[in-house]
């Protein structure tokens, strides 16, 4: 489904990602982790083609990002960091522009829509206009314009972020219930969500993968000598204290 | 074609939202109608043309509130990044963009056909001259839009957009006060790229092929200049 093959990304002088190549099969739920700044969100921004690499290669169900953009676009659902909403639109309104951008056919937009309302649940608020809406609301608004259009690979940055508990599972079960329909990608800094819904993960630190394994293989390859298995979060700050041990050094 | 009109759609339902449009309306009425009664009180004759030349000196001032948050506000609140990784031209989205505006400046310009009207009843003036008075205004103003278009895609700064579309503007505005120390070549040029003589040939009943082909060329390369700076402000 995703090749990214020596993926490198400047900014400036800046270099935030540093060949990056992986790839990712139809139906897996793959998990980016990494600490603020690694490049998760850059990464993210190249595979939708919203940035262009400095180099390297990325072919999404075998159309290239750079060259065929518009294609690609067609087969995604994406949700930036800040979900990106009118706020002087009402709910519905917003969903029904993303309908049509989207190329949902006019005929099901409305079935359509009033899916994506139930699945995330925010059909009571379909009338309210968004700037009034609390953070949890937004924020599933965001997921619901990113399926919107059944989009055969969904790519979120950071999903769960500002949801309350309850509405951190529905939103899990959400991307659940996905699993080997569609292919997702997601980014957060809840690594017991991860541990929940994703097949794999691949952890990024200053722009370079550091690893790229199925979960259960990287949760064993960490556990101790007494045979305990490691939590996700002690796979990952061990990972990170590796690092800044070996920097100082 | 429908999602140019999508955009268009959403963009006119912004303006009706937003109060900036609404104040933008009732200034714009307020002063015309100001200005339409006291030309034709002094002037006494049955003609726009100086109503027309006061609509434009308006319209430099005005237009550049209607267009700065087109595409800076986009880039301020990420909504960019959607409409950047939907499946949507990059082109459609300024189409889209300037369709909505170019509606909501028509708007304007039909509540004041009813100076027409005015005039109409009250004297007998010359109907082919008003009708290309409006055109060029039409024109004029679609040109001004394109400019606001163009800067507010420059950055994520309304203020910055709209104090470089006034910029712009005076230039082209003014540009006839240069032509006074200039000579030769370079006044017929000076005088050609500012707005003063194109409007005024059309408020005297000419439609000439310079004019519609200066209106329609800045318009064109206003929005191909956004088009492109979209897409390199994310080729960087």
């Amino acid at each position: 489904m995703i090749l990214a093959q020596n993926v490198t990304k400047y900014f400036g002088r800046f270099q935030a990602l540093k060949d990056v190549s992986f790839e990712i099969k139809k139906g897996e739920i793959v998990g980016f982790l990494g600490r603020n700044g690694a490049g998760k969100t850059t990464l993210m921004r190249i595979l939708t083609s919203y940035l262009p690499a400095s180099s390297g290669k990325v072919v999404i169900g075998g159309d290239d990002v750079e060259k065929n953009s518009l294609a690609i676009r067609k087969k995604i659902g994406y949700l930036p960091e800040t979900p990106p909403l009118y706020s002087n639109m009402t709910v519905s309104d917003y969903l029904k522009f993303a309908a049509e951008i989207k190329d949902v056919p006019a005929r099901g937009r409305r079935n359509r829509i009033n899916e994506v309302l139930e699945e995330c649940n925010i059909g009571e608020v379909r009338d309210k206009t968004i700037g009034v809406l609390s953070r949890g609301y937004k924020q599933r608004v965001g997921i619901a314009q990113a399926i919107i259009n059944k989009p055969e690979l969904l790519i979120l940055d950071e999903p769960t972020s500002g949801l309350d508990p309850i509405q951190n599972l529905q939103i899990r079960k959400l991307i659940k219930s996905l699993e080997y329909e569609r292919t997702v990608i997601l980014s957060t800094h809840i690594l017991s969500e991860i541990e929940q819904i994703a097949h794999r993960v691949l952890i990024i630190r200053s722009g370079q993968i550091i690893v790229d394994k199925s979960l259960d293989m990287l949760l064993k390859d960490y556990s101790d000598d007494q045979c305990a298995e490691s939590t996700l979060e002690e796979v990952f700050v061990k990972l990170h204290s590796e690092t800044s041990e070996e920097n100082n050094e | 074609m429908n999602k140019v009109f999508a955009i268009a759609k959403k963009e006119l339902t912004a303006y009706f939202k937003s109060p900036i449009a609404y104040i933008v309306l009732i200034l714009t009425i307020s002063v015309f109608n100001v200005f339409f009664y006291m030309i034709i009180d002094q002037n006494r004759e049955a003609s726009l043309r100086d109503v027309f030349k006061v609509m434009e000196f308006m319209f430099v001032f005005l237009i550049p509130l209607l267009t700065m948050k087109i595409f800076s506000e986009e880039k301020l609140t990420g909504t960019i990044e959607f409409l950047m990784t939907s499946p949507i031209t990059n082109t459609a989205i300024v189409l889209g963009k300037y369709l909505g505006s170019l509606i909501f400046f028509t708007l304007i310009i039909i509540m004041t056909v009813t100076y027409y009207f005015i005039i109409e009843y009250f004297g007998q003036p010359d109907r082919a001259s008003i009708l290309t008075g409006f055109l060029g205004i039409w024109l004029e103003g679609s040109f001004f839009l394109a400019i606001g278009i163009l800067t507010s895609s420059w950055t994520r700064n309304q203020i910055i957009a709209a104090i470089s579309s006034y910029a712009i503007l005076f230039l082209l505005y003014f540009s006839i006060s240069f032509t006074n120390s200039l000579s030769g070549p370079m006044e017929a040029v000076i005088r050609y790229a500012g707005t003063w003589s194109h409007l005024g040939n059309f408020t005297v009943g000419l439609i000439t092929i310079a004019d519609v082909v200066y209106y329609l060329s800045g318009i064109i390369f206003c929005l191909i200049l956004t088009r492109f700076g979209i897409e390199n402000r994310l080729w960087r």
